[in-house]
């Protein structure tokens, strides 16, 4: 069968290799995702989340469950250190509300209006695929076949093209 | 392929507002949904939270990223040992395969609602053989598989784990609200002609899990 949940690869986990590789994915991810203020921060933020990680999997049985278990937990305890960031710097009045990137209401809308406008499958899909999920993991997610997911971010894109070019006129 | 929408990929990042992140779902939730674990209904939900909010967004990209690597991406990382090529031959291993599910089972749950920091929550296993019975007919075409169960008094939803013969999980659904569950068909495709086992959890509203024994249902070569 095709199909390998919870497959585990045989990956020995505690393989020092595999952290750094975790480690180097997330500050990459870090830097690329989050605005500069918390990018800033990216080597200090995924040193703590790896810390963490390594504390939670501690007598786990790790190697039993596989790398991918391992990626699973980086990946949530990344996350909750980038929030538990934002909430100190919210707190400190160091993040303004307002980081660089955020548009004005009328584009805000136009885009977002076009999209919750879509059918709720090609919604889905085309979230996603804006997301940065590939069309592979698109399927994976929502428990389609890649053909099927290709192609309702493709009718998806159209629709949201269309509506967009409407709002535009 | 679908065409290249940089365009629209960043005009909707850019548009995205930012929030304050005290309704947004866990980082585990992404994951389960990333992971093909949710039902579409509540995948939706997180899916369009995402479309609101600017550092959900974030988190939703960060796990892309993170699925691009090939051994994040082989499955849900269930707790599962690796399946024996010979387990269903051997009527003495086959023996132990009920016992072997209960903990599978039992890791799969365990991962799915660990207890939070503060907050644990009593997971109450194997409790459930007199509660349930499968409902649905025991051998299903490949492509339309449902399956179904009886009712747990008090239970506010139900968790569904499928997996093959050799303990391999290959579907899971979270929060249903109904008693059946349909097979993605794709899940059922792939299992044509062959047996899948699967199990259900009832969460009671106190957060106890009410365990079923594991059931099978046969898929037909209907292709």
């Amino acid at each position: 069968m095709a199909h390998t949940r919870g497959d585990n690869g045989g990956s020995d986990v505690e393989d020092p290799a595999t952290i750094e590789r975790i480690r180097q994915v997330l500050i990459r991810a870090v830097q690329r995702h989050c605005p500069p203020p918390l990018a800033a921060h990216r080597e200090d933020l995924v040193q703590i989340a790896l810390v963490r990680l390594l504390e939670r999997t501690a007598g786990e049985g790790t190697a039993a469950r596989g790398t991918s278990y391992l990626w699973r937990v980086a990946y949530t305890v990344v996350i909750d250190e980038i929030r538990r960031f934002r909430r100190q710097q919210r707190q400190a009045g160091q993040l303004s509300e307002d980081e660089p990137g955020a548009p004005g209401p009328e584009a805000r809308s136009e885009i977002l209006d076009c999209l919750s406008s879509l059918q709720d499958r090609r919604r889905t899909a085309v979230t996603l695929h804006l997301q940065g999920f590939r069309t592979g993991e698109v399927a994976t997610a929502l428990g389609w076949t890649e053909k099927q997911a290709e192609n309702l971010v493709y009718r998806g894109l159209a629709d949201l093209r269309t509506c967009l070019e409407g709002e535009d006129r | 392929m679908t065409e290249p929408s940089d365009d629209l990929v960043n005009r909707f990042r850019a548009a995205l507002p930012h929030t304050d992140e005290t309704r947004c779902p866990s980082a585990e939730e992404y994951w389960a949904a990333a992971v093909g674990e949710l039902p579409f209904e509540r995948l939706q939900v997180l899916v369009d939270h995402g479309a609101k909010c600017a550092e959900c967004a974030e988190a939703w990209r960060i796990l892309a990223e993170i699925r691009h690597e090939p051994d994040a991406a082989v499955g849900s990382a269930l707790p599962l040992h690796a399946p024996r090529p010979n387990a269903r031959r051997s009527p003495r291993v086959r023996a132990l395969v009920p016992l072997a599910l209960t903990a599978v089972a039992a890791g799969v749950l365990w991962v799915a609602f660990r207890p939070a920091p503060v907050e644990p929550l009593a997971v109450e296993r194997g409790n459930g053989q007199g509660s349930f019975r499968a409902e649905s007919p025991p051998v299903q075409p490949a492509g339309e598989a449902v399956l179904r169960w009886s009712e747990v008094p008090g239970a506010t939803s139900y968790n569904v784990t499928v997996l093959t013969e050799d303990l391999v999980v290959v579907h899971r659904s979270i929060g249903l609200s109904s008693r059946e569950l349909r097979l993605p068909e794709a899940v059922g495709r792939r299992a044509a002609g062959t047996g899948l086992l699967w199990n259900v959890d009832a969460v009671l509203p106190d957060g106890r899990t009410v365990a079923s024994p594991t059931f099978e249902v046969r898929l037909g070569n209907d292709r």
